[in-house]
């Protein structure tokens, strides 16, 4: 019994140290698209910083890893998570997006902060800076409400 | 020793693999957008004329391709009004399977691009009904009732629909939706707010 307690071990630490080499994929760029919503909007520079600490990581093709992203698994969960968090709202490409999923994404930034969906618990349970304080929810949600009637004027 | 090795191996190759599956369809989206993106890329302007909550002039064209769309719709919106998520979630999938299979050989040029965008936010839409509460499900039908009517301005449809009107949706600022029914059934607050709302077009 000790012996098969061992191997599986010594299996598990082989196999810890074999997946380090599997090849990670890095969401970093040093420049913001030409697309980022900072060159498409006109966005105040405290909301801007709130977009950045709060929103960016996941939300954007400008991702600031921790220390542990180094790490297998880590890694690879990290990056199938920012690639979804992307396809839903990517603050690098908003430029892009057609004026009738702009104006849907728009509203969605406001309900998921009533609804405290976004920032995740998952993330800011590491990320503290990222929480919103009220204050910062409702500028965020000001700023957001006054670009979507303009949309849609 | 032999056999941890080809665990290893094993192990190594079952994340390699995921990986290779999760670049290709990485790839696929990409380029479907781009696809997307350079069809409309000359028609931004165009665009410009679809308004919220525009209201639909009577197609003399009536279409039956838009059916299977129309009826999706139709199962959320009367799952909403039932305060049932699931029945919800199951005509989200049931639209999303009528854009999949919608023939877009049948459309002009013109057409295909305001199509195209409509397509695009009203899947997104769609696939949240289908996974999520009821809270958000009701969220997302506010934005797929626009697409939809939009959708029948653009293509027509061969049933009698009516565009009805809540004042309380959309944070107050109101929202539209369209229903089978000539009686008012209100999906935004289902059971809360049931007669909430007025007819405000009839459709053929």
């Amino acid at each position: 019994m000790k012996k098969y307690l061992k191997r599986i071990i010594i299996v598990l630490i082989i196999a810890f140290i074999g997946i380090q080499f599997i090849p990670r994929t890095y969401n970093l760029r040093d420049t913001f698209s030409e697309n980022d919503i900072s060159k498409t909007f006109d966005v105040p520079e405290n909301i801007q910083l709130i977009f950045e600490t709060s929103c960016y990581d996941c939300h954007s093709n400008n991702t600031e890893y921790p220390w542990y992203n180094k790490i297998q698994p880590v890694s690879y969960f990290m990056e199938d998570h920012i690639t979804e968090g992307k396809e839903e709202l990517n603050f690098s490409e908003i430029g892009s997006y057609s004026k009738r999923r702009l104006k849907s994404k728009l509203k969605s930034i406001i309900s998921q902060i009533d609804d405290e969906e976004m920032p995740m618990f998952s993330y800011t349970i590491i990320h503290r800076d990222a929480i919103l304080s009220e204050e910062e929810k409702e500028q965020i949600k000001d700023w957001v409400s006054e670009n979507l009637n303009l949309l849609s004027k | 020793m032999k056999k941890s090795i080809y665990v290893l191996v094993v192990i190594a190759l079952t994340f390699t693999a995921c990986k290779n599956e999760q670049k290709t369809k990485d790839h696929n989206e990409s380029e479907s957008t781009e696809m997307h993106g350079n069809s409309d890329g000359h028609h931004d302007n165009d665009k410009e004329h679809v308004e919220e909550n525009r209201s639909i002039e009577t197609s003399s064209d009536k279409n039956s391709a838009t059916s299977a769309m129309v009826d999706g719709y139709l199962e959320i919106k009367n799952g909403l009004v039932s305060d049932d998520k699931s029945a919800a979630a199951k005509g989200g999938k049931n639209l999303l399977n009528a854009f999949a299979s919608f023939d877009m050989g049948s459309l002009t040029k013109e057409q295909h691009s305001e199509y195209m965008e409509i397509i695009e936010n009203a899947t997104e839409q769609a696939e949240h009904i289908v996974k999520s509460p009821i809270d958000h499900q009701r969220e997302h039908f506010e934005v797929l009732s626009n697409d939809m009517n939009d959708l029948i301005a653009l293509l027509g449809t061969e049933k009698t629909l009516y565009q009805d009107f809540c004042p309380m949706a959309n944070n107050g600022k109101g929202a539209i939706w369209l229903s089978e029914t000539k009686e008012i059934k209100n999906p935004f607050y289902g059971s809360k707010m049931m007669k909430c709302g007025k007819m405000q077009k009839q459709i053929n």
